[in-house]
């Protein structure tokens, strides 16, 4: 308890001692956490906003003939043997008539005198819901397109195309903003750490000499380190929230942003992000000390 | 030799100890000495005789060349990295360069050696007066070191040396920026700790110190004990030396 008191004591009289450029550490641990964490917001409201359009989601397979039961069974066996595949529906040329008609509503007149087979039958393929279902499904549209029968595959190819596109970029974005983030916590905080460590050589060496054990050295560095991320990374994921507040205020009202459910981390994730940034000063913190004062 | 290092008096021994510091400079060379718990030794001799590189040796802020230094039944030259706080917290040493931090004020510097060791705070508070009413610096208790006379900052680094009671007291040129009164304060705070068992080596050219006192004076020269000089206690047979410590300094 008393070594806790005492390592507490001596790293906030270290961050005293060097204010200056612990804001400047704080203020770089605050940017990186808030560019990352800003595009890993969109990326994960994003991959919701994808499983909610998923959901009306499927492929419409036309065929060339209402298909014989024998045959019936033998386009379920083929289809349902994808794990992808979440369910399939048969739709006869009589039931596409009649969902036409109900689409047309007022206007159903219009078929007056069109047979009522002029609609070719088809299958309604569901697909389980999931974003790599999305990124296969134009391969699975191809081998449906193959198989006997079968006139033509229909799906939301340009908007799913468009919108994988778009996931793989916030990949590749997320990835950069987490080596920037990585690269900043670490070779900030160590850089800080390393200039109070040298200016601070004097006491150091005094410490050893009054026999400091090498963990009462070390301690107040590696604190120093973890609070630095600890506090660096707060301010920024606090700035994501009143960013995030400040758009949800702007666009508030009949917009594209309000159709599409946008919302905030929930707290593990917000908690996942803090500790990773405190670890990853800590870590920082510790290769520097351990570098310099050869502990 | 071997048997002396077995007594459980002994708090410092040194057999055949060189120290040869790169490229070839010899501080002190074949060196034995032996000293009792609770003795008061006096090192003398010139500048570079090598009485610095001794007490550095003790306190392993150096590492012997040749030789063996046990301090406490500890072989310092064999103790790891890690371990050395063991014999460090032993030992309190007063620098010539007297190693104050000039941005901290007096209390700071002298709380810092009980710091290290987890002192509860009242302890720290209680013994940083006690020792500046002892050695005449109470007024200063506030002021930075950096605005203190070489006097006063050799008086701070003496108390940070005996604040935590070691066992060993190292102090280098204690009295050497001191009058005659302030002198004496140290040497009575000295006696005060010898009194309680505290061992003392005195590194010392001030010969007002040792002129007239019946301890022992060990006089180094070019890095070497002469032949006569007294390198052990004349009462080495392992009797109770810290419960009858040898009379007090005088000056």
């Amino acid at each position: 308890m008393r070594f806790l008191a005492v390592v507490l004591q001596q790293t906030c009289r270290n961050m005293l001692f060097t204010w200056k450029s612990q804001i400047m550490t704080q203020f770089t641990v605050s940017l990186s956490v808030l560019i990352f964490s800003f595009f890993y917001l969109i990326y994960s409201n994003a991959l919701h906003v994808g499983q909610e359009l998923g959901d009306d989601l499927r492929l419409v397979v036309y065929l060339e003939e209402e298909p014989a039961p024998a045959m019936k069974e033998q386009y379920q066996m083929k289809i349902l043997k994808f794990d992808q595949v979440d369910r399939i529906e048969f739709i006869s040329s009589q039931q596409a008539f009649k969902r036409f008609e109900q689409q047309l509503g007022d206007n159903s007149d219009v078929l007056t005198g069109v047979p009522a087979n002029f609609l070719p039958p088809s299958i309604e393929v569901y697909p389980v819901r999931s974003l790599d279902s999305l990124s296969r499904i134009k391969r699975f549209s191809d081998y449906l397109q193959t198989l006997p029968g079968v006139l033509k595959v229909q799906y939301g190819k340009e908007w799913i195309e468009r919108f994988y596109s778009f996931i793989q970029l916030m990949r590749v974005v997320i990835i950069l903003s987490g080596s920037l983030l990585i690269m900043t916590t670490t070779f900030m905080v160590a850089h800080t750490i390393r200039l109070t460590l040298l200016s601070r050589q004097q006491e150091l060496e005094l410490l050893r000499l009054l026999g400091a054990t090498n963990n009462y050295i070390r301690m107040p560095f590696l604190m120093e380190g973890a609070f630095q991320g600890l506090l660096g990374s707060s301010c920024g994921i606090l700035a994501l929230l009143l960013l995030f507040n400040w758009i949800n205020l702007q666009f508030a009202g009949p917009t594209t942003l309000t159709l599409l459910p946008f919302t905030f981390f929930p707290w593990q994730v917000t908690l996942s992000i803090i500790s990773s940034a405190t670890l990853l000063c800590a870590a920082g913190s510790f290769s520097t000390t351990r570098r310099i004062l050869q502990l | 030799m071997s048997q002396e290092t077995t007594y459980p008096d002994v708090m410092i021994d040194m057999i055949k100890v060189t120290k040869v510091y790169p490229p070839d400079v010899q501080a002190v060379s074949d060196i034995s000495l032996t000293v009792n718990r609770g003795e008061i030794v006096f090192l003398t001799g010139m500048s570079g005789a090598g009485k610095t590189t001794l007490l550095r040796l003790i306190s392993r802020i150096e590492k012997p060349t040749k030789g063996m230094v046990e301090v406490a039944g500890i072989d310092v030259a064999k103790l790891p990295q890690r371990s050395i706080h063991l014999l460090r917290r032993k030992i309190g040493m007063a620098y010539q360069d007297f190693k104050l931090l000039p941005d901290r004020t007096v209390a700071d510097n002298i709380a810092f050696s009980m710091e290290v060791v987890y002192r509860p705070q009242s302890f720290i508070e209680k013994r940083t007066r006690d020792l500046l009413e002892q050695l005449d610096l109470i007024k200063k208790y506030a002021t930075r070191t950096e605005e203190l006379s070489r006097g006063e900052q050799q008086r701070v680094s003496i108390a940070r040396a005996v604040a935590n009671f070691p066992e060993i007291v190292l102090a280098d040129e204690p009295t050497g920026n001191l009058d005659a009164e302030t002198t004496n304060r140290v040497v009575n705070l000295f006696n005060q700790l010898n009194r309680q068992g505290t061992t003392i080596l005195i590194a010392t050219h001030d010969r007002s110190l040792y002129q007239q006192t019946s301890h022992r004076v060990v006089e180094l020269r070019f890095g070497r004990i002469p032949a006569q000089q007294q390198a052990y206690p004349e009462d080495s047979n392992g009797d109770d030396a810290a419960s009858s410590h040898s009379p007090s300094l005088e000056v």
